[in-house]
């Protein structure tokens, strides 16, 4: 194909009705159901969440805290041997107003999401990585993210009540600012 | 080297999940179409590649050109069988099921589908029954099954 | 060409192909994949005879809904009873096929190599972006209900915390992408548009708007490549590939700074080194950096060292970026204007180079003299970067 437009390409471009009036046409639902195994490493953090308590872990060698925890560390591919608990507080990385769900539905209340990098005491390596969680954000409104207020923004983990917590990452209802 | 052990004791998590959509919509393609289209008129069709007839019509012939397609006829014979007692599932079928690879005599290949009869044998001479033509909608299974001729 | 590295032959690229990329087709994706192979075949003078070995690439399988799609390609691809193989690395699946292929070439192990990606999105329902949700940790991230565009909305605010870029100076990729992508003949989203259209279309993840992000497509894009000698046979104007590289990163993307991509500066270092390059910036001629969201080509260009970190939004608004520009990027309109079916957007993006290469481009030329380009994919959760240089 030299250049351009002098050579149609080959393929057929349907509209959506074309499409579902073909003969021929197969639709089939698929179901798979699985269980996934959180794993030693994150069974003990989702333990942790349960109790109100974020948990990492440390490489012996590098220094390394890592939040979600690890068994190994990628770096050394050395067992991280040794739980910390974490303060819990942490600051904003980046923070965005979502419009939409999963399957891309408009929500009638925007979602503000963010990406939290958690204080880790002790943790030797600055800069690039980070210990820190996927959360979303309350208390702040969606003006604060596009103002970019809300990014270096102190928080801290709003707990949901013990007895509503189960082990999983829901047991942080979300993250607020520490003066609230 | 004792990190394994650590967590013995910690129950370990499990979090069920599933990978869903909607549905998937597969288009027939180019050369299907015409598959379909013929399969509506109770026709099953082949693909002439030099002097050689495939069924299912190929969409591309081994020297990687499409064929042209034509109509086979049969006679139709069972090439192999198995048959079916239980479900997916398990559960034990009220009458067995046959699945057979079925192939024109003058064409190579084979489809795969249900036979209707409890006499199998390979070798066996089959011809298609198709669905009422208001029923069809290109697809396979507007076949319903093969029955001993 | 310095190449720092021993190989048992050069490798060139000496033919391309493409279907029409659109949002959705009649082809299956093996008729898509063979329309693909054949253009490809047929702009070397080549027959299925005379290619050796076969790489096809192509996205996860729960796109086309059809699982081990690389072995359901197979015949379409040319690949019956032929060595085959199938690479995969999420987004980054499009350039790792060529490079897959050079090293099937500069191993030795084949003289010839068609290299096919198809993608076909069209056929998950209600949208492919449910799809999407699968890519997610099961246990930490699903829970939340996550959507896929949160993660290049987080990415895209960070690079705008980071460098000071404002929405409107990244909604110009998408301006001169979508308007490069007028003289592509496989262009789905090509349009004449302005800054305020993009700010003005739905807010889907503020700050990503619909027209920041590239359509849902389906198409199929093929290369041929061979070893230095069968390639002179072939034709006068072979295209050399000078440097591959690739590299991964973890899936823990909320564990690093999201306004850089170290995984794609590596991955850049690895080609240039092999190429012989020192200063990408300058020994650079044109660029088709991935770009399925308008600031991922700027974030991408500063992974690939064409500018520094923060460099690329006020370059881009010098017009340093535009085809008549220093340093052309996406000249063929990219995933924001020919479109995004995945492995073969990036594939497309190689076949662009080729064209330029070879003064074959027609109305995409760039201007300036064309020596050297490369081109890039980053793929899977913020983690893959893979990058090609190619020269004439």
């Amino acid at each position: 194909m030299s250049g351009g437009a002098e050579r149609r390409l080959p393929g057929h471009y349907l509209k959506s009705k074309e499409m579902y009036s073909l003969p021929g046409l197969v639709e089939y639902r698929p179901v798979a159901r699985y269980l996934f195994s959180a794993g030693q490493a994150q069974s003990r953090f989702l333990d942790g969440l349960k109790e109100g308590k974020i948990l990492g872990k440390r490489c012996p060698r590098c220094g390394r805290v890592y939040v979600p925890p690890r068994s190994y560390c990628e770096y050394c591919m050395a067992p991280t041997s040794e739980w910390v608990e974490l303060p819990g507080t942490g600051e904003v990385h980046t923070a965005v107003v979502s419009y939409i769900s999963t399957f891309r539905e408009r929500m009638e209340k925007p979602e503000i999401v963010a990406v939290i990098k958690l204080d880790a005491p002790g943790y030797t390596k600055g800069g690039y990585e980070f210990a820190g969680l996927f959360h979303k954000l309350c208390n702040v409104e969606p003006e604060d993210v596009i103002s970019g207020r809300a990014i270096g923004m102190r928080v801290k983990p709003r707990w949901r009540p013990p007895e509503e917590r189960k082990g999983d990452v829901n047991d942080i209802e979300c993250f607020e600012p520490v003066e609230s | 080297m004792s990190w394994w052990k650590e967590n013995v004791a910690s129950r370990i998590r499990h979090y069920p999940g599933s990978m869903e959509v909607e549905k998937y919509v597969y288009t027939p393609g180019v050369h299907g179409l015409e598959q379909a289209k013929a399969l509506k008129e109770g026709k099953i069709l082949g693909s002439k590649c030099g002097d050689t007839i495939y069924v299912p019509p190929l969409t591309l012939c081994p020297d990687h050109k499409p064929g042209e397609l034509v109509e086979v006829k049969g006679p139709w014979r069972v090439v192999t069988y198995t048959v079916i007692t239980e479900t997916m599932d398990g559960r034990k079928l009220e009458k067995p099921e046959v699945i057979a690879v079925v192939k024109p005599d003058d064409a190579e290949g084979g489809l795969i589908h249900r036979v209707e009869s409890d006499q199998v044998y390979i070798g066996m001479e089959v011809e298609p029954v198709f669905k009422p033509e208001a029923e069809r909608k290109g697809t396979i299974d507007d076949i319903l099954y093969f029955k001993p001729k | 060409m310095r190449p720092n590295i021993h190989v048992k032959n050069k490798v060139a690229v000496v033919g391309a192909g493409l279907t029409l990329f659109r949002r959705r087709m009649l082809e299956t994706p093996r008729e898509l994949a063979w329309e693909a192979a054949s253009m490809a075949l047929e702009s070397a003078g080549l027959t299925l005879k005379d290619i050796d070995c076969i790489v096809i690439g192509t996205a996860p399988d729960a796109f086309d809904g059809v699982h081990l799609n690389g072995e359901y390609l197979a015949d379409g691809a040319g690949g019956v009873n032929k060595p085959t193989v199938r690479v995969y690395v999420g987004g980054g699946t499009g350039v790792f096929v060529p490079i897959a292929a050079w090293w099937h070439v500069a191993s030795g192990l084949c003289r010839t190599v068609l290299a096919v990606a198809e993608e076909k999105m069209s056929p998950a329902h209600p949208h492919p972006q449910g799809v999407f949700a699968y890519i997610w940790d099961p246990v930490l991230e699903r829970p939340l209900g996550p959507n896929l565009i949160w993660i290049f909305a987080l990415e895209m605010r960070r690079y705008m915390h980071k460098c000071g870029a404002k929405k409107e100076d990244i909604a110009l990729v998408s301006v001169k992408n979508k308007a490069n992508a007028l003289d592509h003949p496989a262009a789905q989203a090509a349009a004449k548009i302005t800054v305020e259209d993009v700010l003005n279309s739905e807010v889907l993840v503020w700050p990503v708007n619909r027209l920041d992000i590239s359509p849902v497509s389906d198409g199929a894009a093929a290369l041929v490549l061979a070893s230095e000698n069968e390639a002179r046979r072939i034709t006068d104007s072979p295209v050399w590939v000078e440097g591959v590289g690739f590299t991964l990163d973890n899936t823990h993307w909320y564990n690093r700074e999201l306004g850089y991509p170290r995984y794609v500066q590596y991955a850049a270092r690895m080609a240039y080194k092999m190429a012989g390059i020192e200063r990408p910036w300058r020994e650079i001629d044109v660029a088709e950096p991935y770009d399925p969201f308008d600031y991922k080509e700027l974030h991408h260009i500063e992974g690939l060292m064409l500018a520094r970190p923060c460099e690329a939004p006020k370059l881009l608004k010098e017009g340093h970026f535009n085809r008549d520009g220093d340093l052309p990027t996406s000249p063929s309109g990219g995933l924001l204007g020919v479109g995004n079916p995945i492995a073969a957007a990036g594939v497309m993006k190689v076949a662009e180079l080729f064209w330029q290469l070879r003064y074959e481009a027609g109305a995409r030329q760039v201007k300036k003299p064309v020596h050297r380009g490369v081109a890039q994919a980053w793929g899977d959760l913020m983690q893959a970067g893979t990058v090609i240089v190619l020269g004439n």
